[in-house]
């Protein structure tokens, strides 16, 4: 396929007041992923009740899996995600490889959470943002001529969020359990930051490809769901994993739940890599570090007991990533560093064989002209009863697990989480139509 | 050809997507996530 210049794809900005509506789409999509995405690792603090790591990343991944496929369905149909898949076939490894990646981080974060509490592992696996900030940089264009206030904006940001996480890694090391554990919860919950980091590159090269998030989000599961199964049988072997499973199934549906928030945070969050690119988005969906901290010590109890100063350094080193990451909030992209992402974008449709009207028309959030309007089928329903069933079997096992919970706070954090589902559902509706 | 379907010259998935730095970047990371978790295991 012939090679096309940047203006014979579009021009520079075709509509600039249509941009600055999908920015702001993108930095709403971002705050809204971090309240989702901070509500769903609560589930695993159910960690403390001797559940292996492994067991509880399963249940999680197949409440993830359901989750994935049921609400593409409801949203707008499978139709639409087999036509995607018709136009870039390609992206299916991308999204495989991504949801492998997803898989062994989750672990790690379980694993980080044991070791060293949610409050103080989630900002440390959110370094991730520094990682998708390179690769943003290296790979797709983001920030190229940005202007220095808007790369100070960011860099800076990014600066001030690593000298947060470090403050909250040295209480971590302070007075948590043994040495050993607390070493082994840093590397674990770092280890989980580099992989999600990373995890960004194939999300951004979807949608610089045209790749619905919808679409994207059903595949990467198959990759999530089929590499958690290798290590949980890998790790326990089946006799031994098929046992924990029964053990656990008084809590298998708080855990699928956990999965299935955790879906809804991540689909604002790829619309967010979709509109504002990953070096931004990534940071904004990262003040799920904030929300973590709500639900651990409000929620969960977290830190109750521990120094003053061990809460100072834990609430001075989030308030510092928070202020990293609203420098790079408010570092939006400008129209020449838009103009270099459609570079980045045709680059990507010239090597894959994308047309180029499909990737324009995808990256200004809207169908082609003449597209068929994505509708539901019988398979659609189906797949979402089924979803339902599951979820409504394992409600009827469940049992409230055995530690200690306010109730007050966490219905208060729950009516936040559907306020901003609302808000930003209804704007992703209203501008594209979830394109 | 269809303005939305894929371009039939371009070239094999797999050959495009094996010579992509992109692609090899998650792969070492992926590989790097797996030993680093049989580690603290």
């Amino acid at each position: 396929m012939p090679s096309v210049s940047p203006s014979q794809l579009v021009p520079a900005i075709p509509d600039a007041s249509r941009a600055k509506k999908l920015q702001l789409l993108g930095i709403l999509s971002g705050f809204a992923a971090g309240a989702w995405l901070g509500a769903a690792e609560a589930p695993t603090k159910l960690v403390s009740i001797g559940i292996s790591p492994m067991v509880i990343s399963l249940i999680m991944v197949i409440g993830v899996f359901l989750a994935r496929w049921s609400l593409p369905a409801l949203i707008l149909g499978t139709s639409s995600v087999r036509a995607d898949v018709r136009r870039a076939p390609h992206l299916v490894i991308w999204a495989l490889l991504a949801g492998c990646l997803w898989a062994v981080a989750n672990t790690l974060t379980i694993f980080a959470i044991r070791d060293i509490g949610l409050s103080i592992a989630f900002p440390l696996w959110n370094s991730n943002s520094l990682l998708g900030i390179l690769w943003g940089f290296l790979f797709f264009n983001e920030l190229r001529q940005a202007g220095w206030r808007r790369r100070a904006g960011v860099l800076s940001g990014a600066l001030v969020m690593c000298v947060g996480a470090t403050l909250l890694a040295i209480a971590s090391s302070a007075g948590h359990g043994p040495a050993v554990h607390s070493l082994h919860g840093v590397w674990a919950a770092l280890g989980a930051g580099i992989l999600w980091g990373t995890m960004y590159i194939p999300y951004r090269k979807a949608y610089l490809t045209g790749m619905n998030p919808l679409s994207f989000v059903t595949f990467f599961s198959f990759g999530e769901l089929g590499m958690m199964s290798v290590l949980s049988v890998g790790s326990l072997g089946l006799a031994a994993l098929w046992q924990e499973l029964l053990s656990a199934r008084g809590v298998i549906f708080w855990l699928m739940l956990g999965g299935f928030v955790w879906v809804i945070g991540d689909i604002f969050q790829q619309y967010a890599a979709k509109y504002v690119g990953i070096s931004r988005g990534i940071p904004l969906s990262n003040s799920n570090q904030l929300w973590g901290l709500l639900w651990g010590i409000l929620v969960f109890g977290e830190l109750h007991g521990r120094s003053s100063s061990i809460y100072l350094e834990v609430i001075g080193g989030s308030l510092l990533m928070m202020l990293g990451v609203a420098a790079i909030a408010f570092s939006s992209a400008s129209g020449q560093e838009q103009t270099r992402w459609k570079d980045a974008a045709i680059r990507e449709s010239d090597r894959y064989g994308v047309s180029a009207d499909f990737v324009e028309a995808r990256m200004d959030g809207r169908q082609l002209l003449g597209e068929l309007k994505p509708s539901r089928s019988t398979l659609d329903w189906l797949l979402v009863v089924f979803a339902t069933s599951v979820f409504v079997i394992f409600a009827a096992m469940a049992r409230v697990p055995k530690i200690s919970l306010h109730w007050a706070p966490a219905a208060f954090l729950t009516a936040v989480l559907f306020l901003l589902l609302a808000v930003c559902g209804l704007a992703l509706w209203r501008t594209t139509r979830f394109n | 050809m269809n303005a939305t379907e894929p371009d039939p010259n371009a070239r094999g998935w797999w050959t495009t997507i094996l010579t992509d730095i992109h692609f090899w970047v998650p792969v070492a990371v992926l590989i790097g996530g797996l030993l680093l978790l049989r580690f603290i295991r």
